[in-house]
């Protein structure tokens, strides 16, 4: 099938490793300074977000403000970056 | 329209314009929208251009002045970047800094 694009089989597709890190802590850093931290429920294929139990961290010159929020649904609009397991910016 | 269908009726099946895959397991740049900036070594796409980088370096930008980029960099392992996001990749010796060309010369 030359028409489909030749993925080779033995890479991480990006989807895969998310669906793999349902259930356990996730780091989202946005698009602007923000950051979030939480438990990723799941995920939709727009990659809006489900989180639980988390931590956003809005980052400015000046310092950093953190809120705690509890279960939220996170657009994917503004996601730039998912990092399966992460600490956050030095808590 | 016309052109988006096969013969057969069919829709046509998306292909890239770009092949990632000679990149994988390479030390990548990535730019995305917003002025983030990052460099890992690919280790996985699919046609939207999400991406899977690992040992993943983000090079943080000037708190002053947001087009400046800093030596300032975090360490954030194995990532997933989203595709909507990224507006270019290049391999990670590919490009350079350069004295800014579009300064006028003042003739004293």
């Amino acid at each position: 099938m030359a028409a489909t694009p030749a993925t080779n089989p033995s890479q991480l597709l990006p989807l895969e490793l998310v669906d793999k890190c349902i259930g356990s802590r996730i780091h989202i850093v946005m698009k602007n300074d923000k950051e979030i931290v939480g438990t990723l429920l799941g995920f939709d294929d727009f990659v809006s977000i489900l989180r639980n139990l988390l931590l956003s961290v809005s980052l400015f010159p000046q310092g950093r403000r953190i809120t705690k929020l509890d279960q939220i649904l996170l657009n994917g609009n503004n996601i730039t970056m998912l990092i399966p397991g992460g600490e956050g910016p030095e808590v | 329209m016309a052109q988006d269908r096969n013969k057969d009726g069919e829709k046509k099946k998306k292909e890239s314009i770009f092949d990632l895959s000679k990149y994988i397991d390479k030390q990548i740049r990535v730019k995305f929208q917003g002025g983030r900036e990052a460099s890992g070594v690919l280790k996985g796409f699919d046609p939207l251009l999400n991406l899977v980088l690992d040992s993943t370096i983000e090079y943080l930008r000037d708190p002053d002045d947001q087009f400046k980029l800093t030596e300032d960099t975090r360490q954030l392992g194995l990532v997933v970047c989203r595709g909507t996001s990224v507006v270019l990749i290049c391999p990670q010796d590919g490009m350079e800094a350069i004295p800014n060309p579009f300064i006028q010369q003042q003739d004293g």
